[in-house]
């Protein structure tokens, strides 16, 4: 029998979470075409509310779907007190996040497209080592609750992934970058030509005197300045306390220049859906507005404690219980050409990545890390990596006073903690820059 | 099972098979301030076939669906078609393993019902909210693992084996006005549920330290003589050394195979550091590898000089160099790859006092918040820290950052402690997507000259 049916009889709610998965990669170990995986996933997941108490229980074996109800239902029975109720069933905006050019994507295509970024890359340095990683997949939702609820949607993620190093006698130069999308993508090696570009630019290595200067945060690099926002401007931590800015809705924090979106309505990007993961339709949250903060966003539970309404920020995995999370973050673009922001510059360094981005305490604004990879601007021009450096500040600082916000913008999907952001490139007029002078 | 999986093997028309079936049951308690956020239990059955085409390349297949062996069997051996080595594959050979073995648990904490384990974190995290009214923020955290494991070869090798896991751990956050500092406490063990009982002492000391750490200023950055303690050398050495002993990072890379040439010198002749699988309950024990490798001790520095690393089948072949337990896989939905065990830097003979009587101005850091490394950097942060001064531990200071070259850093370890000790860290490895792996790492404390520290 259907586990909703059986659960239904024995709980006041109940919310049943199912995902299909399938994702083919291809993978190239230093530049040779070595492995090809084909991962399947099959799993189901029930929550239940008895008695006001909570319950969880997931499982990938179909075969003890009982074992799973008699979980969930032992969870209940011990769970904590909890006041909110699963998603009604609200139509939603349909967003595109399944295509068939890529869920049915030749292995042999996969193949190409690795010897296509081959081509781009080896030409610039042969002595480069790639690992590349192409994966395709289908993954398939099933969200079905007490109410009536019952939403599926599916999406297919392709996505790219470079690992390269070039190591020579007293220079290493390790670079990680990835493409992903839910629809096809006519450009799909713009990410590898910008690799190969950065490749070229750290060949010529030069020094700078560490000081207060300006740095430049590329889109890359500016997820040092998001990363604390992330967490600050989560429900759960403004619920617990923790976020910095718990009390602020509705005050000027941060530069005019800073407006902050959380958006999983957008076609065809990687944090996309029609729904999140508890069936809540996704929207658009503008959370922080030309510096002002608007809001924060939640999932059901969250924003039951909160006494607001979920904003549709619910992310799960099979054997986790929801949590809040983004679905893609963007921190808009702003009004000057990128190359008005460097020809600016007198003398500072753009920062590309820093090491160890996201440990220590991050929800407090501060960090200090060293620089991974950074270029030296001087008269208005990129002149060469430089290299031992480390930057320190706190964001809430830092992000008072914005020199500029350049137009363009691009999407990173190297990052661990936050997914999917969209940054431009930000200016921070001075800012500590440490190192061996 | 073992009919299905050998019938299977058997069918298979690739140079070497490989099956790996998972089965686990995971029970998970955790707190968060005064709410319950889960207490609940999961299954997770799954498994994975490894196929290698000597002259072509690897294919694997990983499956919840155990039904059709055979099919998954058809599969990876289609997939282990697509590649296009230019040289054949090897595996160093080894001789088949039979063994089958269960765990031996004191109380199994398969048979502690839910409430129990409920009731124990759930006083665990009292100790945390009730230590200080500064104290804004808590995680009390319960969770047991009980993995059964099987392994079987084209080869004629079988093996059963169990994992036990069993973890607390204890988190609090300060807070006073714009200034918020966090802690943590950490225990495992690979034992029965007996041994996370009583840690009251150690829970009570995230709380105390968290307020403790609001009263602490910033460090002032420069470079310092530092002396580091037992868990903060311990995943030290593992990150930033010990990732660049796991041979898939040198197999296909020149440059790297001579920056890790057997024989270069790596510190001083005080420096002993090893990697060992086979140490009775500690966290990163494993009898056989995910390849059927026995565990077992191997020395990677050995009086300050590089003499040996950790292999897979394939990278020991490749380097003409024996398999040495090294092949891990986090779960049945990865092939396996060269991951460390239980690293260690190995007891020295210098006291506490030894250490810190001499330093003028320096650093005394304890355990680690996390950290990353690029090949030789590296970047740590401890979790909380002192200032020495003319010889004596002085105030604690906060967000001290050791960054700087691992190479650099090695050589400046001028001396090492006598108080070596396992630890029951509760935390796991990432490496290549596969996280978190059980890990063991342990050292003296340890005194390292010149040490970069970052900050405001």
């Amino acid at each position: 029998m259907d586990i909703l049916t059986i659960l239904k009889k024995q709980a006041e709610q109940v919310e049943v979470f199912s995902l299909e998965s399938e994702k083919t990669t291809v993978e190239y170990e230093a530049n040779q075409l070595k492995t090809c995986t084909v991962t399947s996933t099959k799993g189901t997941a029930a929550r239940v509310i008895h008695k006001g108490r909570l319950g969880f229980s997931a499982s990938t074996d179909r075969m003890a779907m009982d074992k799973l109800a008699a979980n969930v239902l032992d969870s209940a029975a011990y769970g904590d007190q909890t006041s909110f109720s699963f998603s009604d069933p609200i139509p939603a905006v349909p967003v595109k996040t399944y295509d068939k050019t890529i869920a049915e994507l030749p292995i042999d295509r996969l193949v190409e497209i690795g010897k296509e970024i081959l081509d781009l890359i080896l030409p610039v340095d042969p002595s480069v080592r790639c690992n590349l990683s192409l994966a395709r997949g289908l993954v398939s939702t099933n969200i079905r609750n007490q109410k009536g609820l019952s939403v599926s949607f599916q999406t297919s993620p392709l996505t790219l992934s470079i690992k390269l190093d070039r190591m020579e006698d007293n220079d290493v130069l390790i670079r990680y970058e990835q493409f992903g999308t839910m629809v096809w993508e006519k450009d799909y090696l713009a990410f590898a030509r910008r690799l190969a570009e950065q490749l070229k630019l750290a060949r010529k290595l030069t020094t700078i005197k560490p000081g207060r200067m300006p740095v430049l945060f590329s889109p890359a690099g500016a997820q040092a300045l998001i990363l604390p926002l992330g967490e600050a401007l989560n429900g759960k931590e403004v619920y617990r306390g923790t976020s910095p800015i718990k009390n602020k809705v509705g005050e000027k924090l941060f530069d005019n220049k800073i407006t902050l979106v959380d958006d999983g309505t957008m076609d065809g990007c990687y944090g996309s859906a029609s729904y999140d993961d508890e069936g809540v339709p996704h929207r658009r949250n503008v959370l922080i507005e030309k510096g002002v903060l608007k809001g924060f966003v939640y999932d059901l539970k969250t924003a039951a404690q909160a006494g607001v309404e979920s904003t549709g920020n619910a992310v799960r995995s099979l054997f986790t219980q929801p949590d809040v999370s983004f679905g893609n973050v963007i921190l808009q673009p702003g009004l000057t050409p990128l190359k008005d922001i460097i020809a600016s510059i007198e003398e500072g360094i753009l920062v590309e990545s820093l090491l160890g981005l996201g440990m220590g305490n991050i929800i407090s604004g501060a960090f200090s890390n060293p620089l991974d990879l950074a270029f030296k601007i001087e008269k208005g021009e990129i002149v060469g990596r430089v290299k031992d450096l480390s930057i320190a500040g706190n964001v809430y600082d830092l992000l008072k006073d914005v020199a500029a916000v350049s137009q363009e913008a691009q999407w990173n999907y190297n990052f661990f903690y936050t997914p999917y952001v969209c940054a431009p490139y930000v200016l921070i007029p001075e800012m500590n820059v440490a190192g061996k002078s | 099972m073992r009919d299905k999986i050998e019938e299977a093997l058997k069918r298979s028309k690739a140079d070497y098979t490989e099956i790996r079936i998972e089965d686990k049951e995971t029970n998970r308690v955790a707190f968060r301030g005064q709410d319950l956020e889960t207490a609940n239990a999961n299954i997770d059955k799954g498994g994975m076939i490894r196929c290698l085409i000597r002259n072509k390349g690897w294919g694997v297949v990983t499956f919840n669906d155990l039904d059709d062996l055979n099919a998954m069997v058809d599969q990876a051996y289609q997939c282990a078609r697509v590649g296009t080595v230019p040289d054949p594959i090897d595996l160093t050979p080894a001789e088949p393993v039979e063994s089958v073995t269960t765990a031996m648990l004191g109380r199994d904490f398969r048979d502690v019902p839910l409430s129990e384990k409920k009731a124990l974190a759930e006083h665990y995290n009292q100790i945390l909210l009730g230590h200080n009214d500064r104290i804004v923020d808590t995680q009390s955290i319960y969770s047991d693992i009980f993995t059964h494991l099987i392994l079987a070869n084209s080869e004629g090798t079988y093996i059963e084996q169990d994992k036990p896991s069993v973890v607390i751990g204890a988190f609090a956050t300060a807070r006073d006005g714009d200034n918020v500092q966090q802690a943590d406490e950490v225990f495992s063990s690979t034992r029965g549920y007996e041994h996370v009982l009583d840690k009251d002492e150690m829970v009570r000391k995230a709380a105390v330290r968290a307020v403790e750490l609001l009263g602490a200023s910033s460090v002032q950055a420069g470079q310092y003589p530092v002396i580091i303690d037992q868990m903060l050398a311990g995943v030290f050495i593992h990150e930033a050394f010990g990732h660049l002993s796991e041979a898939d990072f040198v197999y296909e890379n020149p440059k790297a195979r001579e920056m890790m040439t057997l024989g270069r010198c790596f510190g001083k002749s005080i420096l002993n550091v090893y990697d060992d699988g086979s140490i009775p309950n500690v966290r990163g024990t494993t009898l056989y590898d995910d390849e059927g490798t026995p565990a077992r001790r191997n020395w990677l520095i050995k009086d300050g000089m590089l003499v040996g690393r950790l292999h897979s089948r394939q990278t020991a072949a490749k380097m003409g160099e024996a398999a040495t337990g090294n092949a891990r896989a986090v779960n049945y939905r990865f092939a396996p790859i060269v991951r460390m065990t239980n690293t260690a830097i190995d007891n020295g003979t210098a006291t506490f006092e030894d250490m810190i009587k001499d330093i003028k101005l320096g650093i005394y850091a304890c355990d680690a918040y996390g950290g990353e490394t690029q090949l030789e950097n590296f970047s740590f942060s401890s979790g909380y820290a002192y200032m020495i001064r003319d010889g004596r531990i002085a105030e604690m200071v906060k967000d001290v950052i050791l960054a700087g070259n691992l190479f650099t850093t090695l050589g400046n370890i001028d001396l090492i402690g006598n108080d070596f000790k396992w630890l029951n860290t509760g935390g796991g490895c990432g490496k290549a997507g596969q996280f978190p792996l059980p890990v063991g790492m342990c050292a003296p404390h340890i005194r390292i000259q010149n040490v970069i520290i970052g900050g405001q």
